[in-house]
């Protein structure tokens, strides 16, 4: 075999591989005409290599981002740098369809990108390698991950009987509204209230009564508030909220509002029939002299047990 | 008579290249500095007619080393051999005196082509 | 291998090359961002699995951290760059880079993405060329935004028990701007670093 004759059959096999690599290869000029269009460009764009090759890339794809796309060719053509680009920035180049139809979950292919300039032998750049990687799996594995693990992170703050937060989370916020407050404008305020003699109509209907009677409550709380307060259970009968950028005079007529509501609520019951409850409140707002977030809680804390004394089902500002 | 000569880098590996890079046959006698303050005692005692400088360097660096040149007046030119290759740094040096700057790592023939070009050195 | 020493030739010739290389890097950073970008002494280590947390932690004081790595290999040296952002650098670099508007989590992870091709590229490239060595790259991996620096390689379970650790902090002049990048090699990969670094001083 003559040099020429190896020299070609060497072309040959090369082109063949480069062909038949399962990753994405497009070459462009800097003029953005394509130069370079393998199979797995083909087959997953559906665009034959006689379509695509010395057309340009921005009428082959008319989704793909010109001012991003340029902005990151510009930079690995001016520094003479490779750039990668992952499926967390963009999903996707271009949108080819999921490489698993059938059993993908995934509606597209999502794909990391290698932009790779590509010189002459007087050391200019002439021309754009991008290799396009198929992700999906990775992606999807990653992102399912994610959701999982803030779908955990949201269940661990919540107080599982009434879906309000629990009190650790809820104890967590009102330490960062305490830190937020030395230098917020508006007065945040408290409420701390707890259903009347519950302990007695747990005795009387049972706990799964009792338990009933929470969850209505707390669904009267959550239909009261607005989306910015911040309610949570403390356990027992005990229950408090966060009212940001609220002064305390509002914040005891929405207590006020609180303690109608629950105190026409019927709740019936399947064993014990309709039941109804009262609450006592305590409102205490923001004060500079408070050292610590406790501090605050315990005001609001004396303000509901004066409700008490008072014969319940009342408010009462600290 | 040889010429006194100054490298001044804080790194050996780096004083080692700066003095292999040398033309051959240039007749000097090498003092070496780690450090901008080390380098000034030197060109004090006269070691250091022509100074390789590099720019990085602990305990004062090579700027300070530079201005002091300037404001001591004293009889040394400096090239400066740095990786800090940003075009600010280059005009920077030259603006304090430096007479060229060279990138790391350091290059025989544009060593020794910057001595010629300077009348340092003839071949 | 165990009672393995950095020897202080082979220190000072890593931080060399890496200087030589952080400056090529810097270069590039620099003309992105038509900024000058300060030089500091890369600091080289060799680092326990159990000191490399406590090493991130006291590259940076606040707790709030965006940081990508990527792993390259070649001539049989392996390891991996991580470029760790300080969080409150990204409204100065949005600046630089004349992004308009409010700095939303994916523009900042355009920026980290933008600045980790450049500094981790260039680096790799300047220490491969004056190795002798030539690196391939993987695809960068994004650790976190706005996550703890203990958080960053908690995760890591592989089996290394050390690595040479080459850390650049590169600060920007006149900008907020803090990023460290901390270059991570096997150990298996010191002795070949050794082995080149000799031929270069022959």
């Amino acid at each position: 075999m003559s040099t020429a004759d190896s020299n070609l059959a060497e072309f040959h096999w090369l082109m063949d591989v480069l062909q038949t690599i399962d990753v994405g290869i497009l070459v462009v000029r800097l003029d953005n005409r394509i130069l370079a269009w393998n199979s797995f460009m083909e087959n997953h764009s559906g665009i034959s290599p006689d379509d695509a090759i010395d057309q340009d890339l921005f009428e082959v794809f008319p989704d793909l981002p010109r001012e991003w796309f340029e902005h990151k060719s510009r930079t690995v053509v001016q520094l003479k740098n490779r750039a990668f680009t992952t499926w967390e920035q963009r999903p996707y180049l271009l949108r080819f369809k999921n490489n698993r139809p059938i059993t993908g979950s995934a509606e597209f292919m999502y794909q990391n990108c290698t932009f790779i300039p590509v010189t002459n032998i007087r050391g200019e750049v002439e021309s754009l390698c991008i290799i396009i990687y198929d992700v999906t799996d990775e992606a999807i594995n990653k992102l399912e991950q994610q959701r999982t693990n803030a779908q955990l992170k949201e269940l661990s703050r919540l107080d599982g009987l009434t879906g309000l937060y629990n009190r650790s989370y809820w104890e967590k916020q009102l330490e960062q509204e305490f830190r937020r407050q030395k230098r917020a404008v508006q007065t945040t305020s408290l409420i701390i209230f707890d259903i009347d003699h519950f302990k007695q109509l747990n005795d009387i209907n049972g706990h799964l009564a009792g338990d009933h009677m929470l969850r209505q409550v707390a669904d009267v709380v959550r239909k009261t508030i607005r989306t910015s307060d911040i309610p949570g259970r403390f356990g027992g009968e005990e229950f408090a909220l966060i009212l940001p950028d609220t002064p305390p005079d509002d914040a005891v007529r929405l207590a006020e509002r609180l303690r109608e509501q629950v105190e026409s609520l019927v709740v019936e019951d399947e064993q014990a029939g309709p039941l109804q409850v009262t609450i006592s409140l305590g409102v205490a707002g923001w004060h500079s002299r408070y050292e610590r977030h406790q501090d605050w809680m315990v005001e609001a804390d004396q303000a509901l047990y004066r409700s008490k004394a008072a014969g319940r089902n009342c408010v009462t500002l600290a | 008579m040889s010429i006194p000569v100054l490298i001044c880098d804080d790194s050996s590996f780096a004083r080692k290249q700066v003095k292999r890079a040398l033309p051959p046959g240039w007749e000097v006698s090498v003092e070496f500095a780690g450090n901008g303050e080390e380098g000034l005692a030197a060109i004090r005692e006269g070691k250091g007619e022509v100074v390789f400088l590099d720019l990085t360097m602990p305990v004062m660096d090579g700027y300070q080393v530079l201005e002091t040149i300037k404001a001591e007046d004293l009889p040394s030119v400096v090239i400066v051999i740095s990786g800090d290759i940003q075009p600010e740094a280059v005009s920077r040096v030259k603006k304090m005196g430096a007479l060229e700057f060279i990138k790391k790592p350091v290059d025989q023939a544009q060593l020794t082509k910057v001595l010629s070009d300077f009348g340092l050195y003839a071949e | 291998m165990s009672d393995y020493q950095l020897d202080d030739e082979l220190r000072d010739a890593l931080r060399e090359v890496t200087n030589v290389a952080m400056g090529r890097a810097a270069d590039l950073l620099a003309r992105l961002l038509d900024t000058y970008v300060v030089l500091p002494i890369p600091v080289v280590n060799l680092l326990e699995r159990s000191e490399l947390n406590m090493a991130l932690s006291s590259l940076r004081s606040v707790s709030s951290v965006s940081a990508v790595c990527q792993g390259f290999v070649g001539s049989r040296i392996s390891g991996e760059a991580l470029l760790i952002f300080n969080d409150t650098s990204f409204a100065d670099i949005a600046e630089l880079t004349s992004y308009s508007g409010d700095v939303t989590p994916e523009i900042e992870l355009e920026l980290l993405m933008d600045i980790a091709n450049i500094l981790i590229g260039a680096c790799l490239k300047g220490l491969a060329e004056q190795l002798d060595l030539t690196f391939s790259q993987g695809q960068p991996v994004l650790l976190g935004q706005h996550v703890n620096i203990e958080d960053l390689v908690r995760n890591s379970s592989s089996g290394w028990q050390r690595a040479l650790t080459v850390e650049i902090p590169y600060r920007l002049e006149g900008h907020s701007v803090d990023c460290d990048l901390l270059l991570l090699f096997t150990e298996d990969s010191i002795n070949v670093l050794e082995n080149k670094i000799h031929y270069l001083m022959e």
